[in-house]
């Protein structure tokens, strides 16, 4: 379940205290526009030790593309906390960023490809 | 690696989450928005007074279409008042699937109004969970006030291959819609 604003409790960040919002200085909104709750990420190779543990625990679970909503729903963060995290990871080069969905960019070469995986299911 | 959405909505127990469920190749996800005091005024939060934040649930599920396509299916939350979170869906979706339920109908005008608005492809799924077909595709047509191009599907959202159907009609319509759309490029 998800608490709120203050988080503490996961694994790896028990006895914490510190609200989500504080780990991002305050960050309202992502500063990378790209940034949209099924946009996935990866981890780049990167020394991570410093970090605070829920920066840690993002980065552990990009180490294959997955998307920021899914990053939220395994780790039980909000989803909008989750996005400024990850947008903070991303601006340190921690993670990289793939192409967040546009339908204005969808063209008729991908929709036929959605549809001959939607006929295999 | 690209992102692909399709928003799946209609009113409050239609079986959107079933719907996700029956064709995600992941157990649906929950993610969740917390809705803090600085929002209240802004969205409708009668009943719920009492309460500092309130809590948006959003349930999803994915598709890999290949190496690099990840279709995501998301479900709207089931209350439409929440519709900070529909934005945040809808934004640069495919298309949505709106789930009707004809004991219901006007469970899910809200969203079948909210996606007409926007210029954003969707099909109306009549989820034949709820009984029999007790109208013709011309009632629900007309009682729904659907534009005669819009594809209306019959689908049991707890099947598999009806849910991959209704899906299916969603990506042919919308394929059907591209060339009607501005260029992207000036």
């Amino acid at each position: 379940m998800i608490h709120d604003a203050w988080y503490g409790d996961d694994d790896g960040s028990a006895g914490r205290f510190v609200p989500l919002y504080v780990l991002v200085n305050g960050r309202s909104s992502p500063r990378n526009a790209r940034l949209d709750l099924a946009t996935q990420v990866i981890a780049l190779n990167g020394e991570t030790q410093g970090l605070e543990a829920e920066y840690q625990a993002i980065v552990r679970r990009c180490r294959t593309w997955i998307s920021v909503a899914e990053i939220a729903a395994h780790l039980h963060y909000p989803l909008t906390p989750t996005k400024l995290l990850v947008d903070v990871l991303l601006e340190q080069g921690f993670l990289a960023v793939g192409s967040p969905a546009e339908a204005t960019v969808a063209d008729l070469g991908m929709l036929e490809a959605i549809l001959v995986r939607l006929q295999e299911l | 690696m690209k992102s692909v959405k399709v928003v799946v909505a209609g009113g409050f127990g239609t079986g959107k989450t079933t719907l996700v469920g029956a064709v995600s190749e992941i157990s649906p996800l929950t993610t969740e928005e917390v809705l803090t005091q600085a929002s209240v005024g802004v969205d409708d939060l009668a009943g719920v007074k009492d309460k500092t934040t309130t809590t948006v649930a959003v349930d999803f599920g994915r598709i890999t279409v290949n190496n690099d396509i990840v279709l995501y299916l998301f479900g709207t939350p089931g209350q439409d008042r929440f519709w900070f979170m529909w934005d945040e869906l809808a934004q640069g979706a495919i298309g949505a699937i709106v789930l009707v339920d004809t004991r219901r109908l006007e469970a899910s005008f809200a969203a079948i109004d909210y996606f007409e608005r926007r210029g954003i492809p969707f099909v109306a799924a009549i989820n034949m969970f709820f009984g029999e077909r007790l109208y013709t595709d011309e009632e629900i047509r007309a009682a729904l006030k659907l534009s005669p191009d819009a594809p209306l599907v019959w689908c049991d959202a707890r099947d598999r291959g009806s849910s991959k159907q209704a899906l299916i009609s969603l990506i042919r319509y919308a394929m059907a819609q591209l060339p009607a759309q501005a260029p992207s490029h000036g």
